[in-house]
């Protein structure tokens, strides 16, 4: 679903590279988990996997077209989802809003569907009131099962998240990689998480470790 | 329409900002609106005063070119002594008739002016005339008489009588048709002195040709306004020795060569920005080099010019105000697109358009806006009234002070016309009645004016936008959200 070829990125200078001819795959269906230690470029890694910069060299295919030649902006709307450690989401919105704003930009194909939302959202264990108020009100947990609710609102097949756990306790924590197991296991999606977390590491399906320049897998589907 | 949606809702979780935006655009299009309103009223008024107050065609004796002919013969008629002779063409009615007719003359007054012996009755004396002689010049040496005769066609047309300076005290005025009869109104003073009513008879004696005596019916008895005696210079023969006649007699009187023409005649032109027109299409109609016609709108141009000044300060009142709320909103925009940086980020990260995201912001003022125009709507007839009555005292004071020296050169004008003395003092009246008319500069909201306040404060809160939106373009998500 999603290739990296030669991926190479750097922030100052070419010789200061964060990483340099990148080549991983991740394929639809499965969780993926980037681990490494703070500064080597996980973040990097995935704001490029989601569109949000342009590599320094090499490409990122989305099921075999260049990721720059759809648009990131397009590739953005129809094919990835984003959660990060911050939520992310509108402030000024409840958590339904939040949710029809994110399937009305996407143009999802469950567009204007509020009940479909509040489903969601309730399956998160959100409860009729917890959804209407400001999503400023709820929880850091409450927030970041919102933010994956929209994942799940949303057609895009790629999900990326930044450390999604960074900011939870462990009950929170569990629930929010369950969810994400549910994601990529019912609804097919390929997700990609960014942590810190052995834990959480551990639940996904796949292991990359970024280390001295190079991804390498520690655990692989095939391992499963 | 997704990003209409996302605009409302902002608006409505943020009160505070929104009740700070609608205050700043509210009072940005109040002043916008006064500026428009006062526009507005300087304009009616114009019009207004293009409606209420006249203007006139002279048409006389082109006397320039007469003095032009006179030099030039006496150049080159060399060795004959001749006395260079001014010879100047009477105005033919038949003439003016014909000018009368065209469109936008709305009536027309010919005056003849010329003077006669008082026989049987004594005119006025005053201090300043010469003693003795009861102001009786010796019959004969000389051709001017002791009462002034001025032929009208009608006294109502006569601008002495239309201005309020002469008014009928007794009987009536003479009419057109009096023009071919020996009708004659008489100044009251002179009335009283030899004890004449209305009904009694006069007799003049011609000073010139067969010098004939004629009888005439006193059929009027107006009244000087003081002033205009009092103002009158030494030399210069009482008022109370004007006698209005038709202008058949007052030709008569002063020689059969004179038949059927006028010193000169006045047309009244009903739309004051026609006169030059007007004065064009009349030109085709006479002989320039003989005559000359005149025209007189000073009291207009003066109106239009002062309202003009008025129109000028309310259009930099328009322009100020909207560069000044321009920028306020531009800067107020930039602000709230930098505070606004993070929800950015969510939307680019969503795959929203920049230009939807611009759409939201431009949605937002858009409300603020409306809401902004409905409370100028409210207060702007105030503020207007209030700021009108500001400008239209400042610019009386500086009128009446142009007018003062504005005068002169237009009271010359008019000499060279022969119009009868005393019209300085009339056209200063005049002026006093225009200013007063100015300051009752009354704004009104109209929807027109709140149509186009609407499209003032969208080009206003297009340009901030348009300014504040090189933020949004310029954004990079992966900056705003990994930060
Ligand atoms: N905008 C930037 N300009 C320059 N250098 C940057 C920028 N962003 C990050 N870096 C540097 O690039 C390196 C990788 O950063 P990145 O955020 O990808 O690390 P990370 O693996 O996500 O770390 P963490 O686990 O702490 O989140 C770091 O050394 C960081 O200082
Ligand atoms: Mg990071």
């Amino acid at each position: 679903m999603l290739t990296t070829e030669k991926l190479t990125y750097w922030y100052t200078s070419a010789d200061q590279s964060l990483f340099k001819d990148v080549d991983l795959e991740f394929s639809a269906g499965h969780s993926y988990a980037i681990v490494g230690q703070s500064g080597s470029g996980k973040t990097t890694m995935v704001s490029l996997l989601a569109g949000l910069d342009k590599p320094r060299g090499g490409k990122i295919k989305f099921n075999g077209a260049d990721i720059a030649g759809i648009g990131l902006s397009n590739y953005r709307k129809n094919d990835v989802a984003i959660v990060f450690q911050a939520y992310n989401l509108f402030t000024y919105m409840s958590a339904l809003e939040n949710l029809m704003s994110a399937m009305a930009i996407t143009e999802s194909k469950h567009k204007g569907d509020k009940a479909f939302a509040k489903q969601m959202l309730a399956k998160l264990g959100l409860s009729e009131e917890q959804m209407t108020k400001n999503v400023q009100k709820l929880s850091g947990g409450q927030q970041q099962r919102v933010a994956i609710a929209r994942t799940m609102v949303c057609d895009a097949p790629l999900v990326v998240a930044d450390e999604p756990t960074g900011n939870l306790d462990e009950e929170n924590t569990d629930a929010v990689i369950n969810l994400f197991q549910e994601i990529a296991r019912d609804l097919g999606k390929c997700v990609i998480i960014v942590t810190h977390e052995p834990d959480v590491a551990n639940r996904c399906d796949a292991v990359i470790r970024l280390a001295h320049k190079q991804f390498t897998w520690e655990k692989t589907i095939a391992e499963n | 329409m997704n990003f209409v949606k996302r605009a409302w809702l902002n608006l409505r979780f943020k009160k505070g900002r929104t009740a700070l935006l609608i205050l700043v655009t509210s009072a940005i299009m109040l002043f916008v609106l006064a500026g428009l309103l006062i526009k507005s009223a300087a304009t009616t008024a114009t019009q207004q005063a293009k409606d209420s107050v006249g203007a006139t065609l002279t048409l006389s004796a082109n006397r320039e070119a007469a003095f032009k002919k006179m030099r030039s013969s006496t150049s080159t008629t060399s060795g004959k002594p001749t006395m260079p002779k001014l010879t100047t063409s009477p105005v033919k009615l038949s003439t003016a008739k014909k000018i009368a007719a065209l469109s936008g003359v709305s009536s027309y007054s010919a005056t003849v002016s010329t003077s006669a012996n008082a026989k049987g009755f004594d005119a006025i004396e005053t201090s300043s005339s010469s003693s003795g002689f009861g102001g009786k010049m010796p019959g004969g040496s000389t051709s001017s008489g002791d009462i002034t005769v001025s032929g009208v066609t009608s006294t109502a047309s006569n601008s002495n009588f239309s201005n309020d300076t002469y008014t009928i005290t007794s009987g009536r005025g003479l009419k057109a048709s009096d023009a071919d009869t020996k009708n004659v109104v008489i100044e009251t003073n002179l009335a009283k002195s030899n004890s004449l009513k209305v009904g009694s008879t006069i007799k003049l004696k011609a000073t010139t040709g067969s010098k004939s005596t004629y009888t005439l019916k006193v059929v009027g008895i107006y009244k000087a306004k003081s002033s205009a005696t009092a103002s009158m210079g030494p030399g210069q023969s009482d008022p109370a020795n004007t006698v209005f006649t038709g202008t058949t007699f007052a030709n008569t009187l002063k020689g059969s060569k004179y038949a059927g023409t006028a010193d000169s005649v006045t047309f009244n032109v009903s739309t004051p920005s026609k006169v030059a027109s007007v004065k064009a299409q009349a030109k085709k109609l006479i002989n320039t080099s003989k005559y000359s016609i005149n025209s007189d709108d000073a009291s207009y141009q003066m109106v239009k010019a002062s309202m003009k000044s008025v129109t000028g300060f309310a259009n930099k009142i328009v322009w100020l105000v909207v560069i000044a709320g321009t920028i306020i909103l531009a800067l107020i925009v930039i602000l709230m697109i930098r505070e606004r940086r993070y929800e950015i980020g969510v939307l680019l990260s969503l795959g929203e358009s920049r230009m939807k995201i611009i759409a939201q912001f431009f949605v937002e003022l858009l409300v603020v806006l409306v809401i902004g125009v409905g409370v100028a709507g409210v207060g702007g007839k105030f503020v207007g009234d209030k700021l009108a009555q500001q400008i239209v005292s400042t610019q009386t004071t500086t009128t009446s002070t142009t007018n003062q020296m504005g005068g002169m050169p237009g009271g010359s004008g008019n000499a060279q016309g022969g119009a009868p003395s005393g019209q300085m003092g009339n056209r200063a009246n005049a002026m006093a009645t225009q200013k007063q008319k100015q300051t009752k500069l009354s704004t009104q909201v109209t929807p027109q004016a709140i149509l186009l306040l609407i499209a003032v404060g969208l080009v206003i809160i297009f340009i901030a936008i348009l300014v504040g939106a090189g933020g949004i373009l310029r954004l990079q998500p992966k900056k705003v959200l990994i930060g």
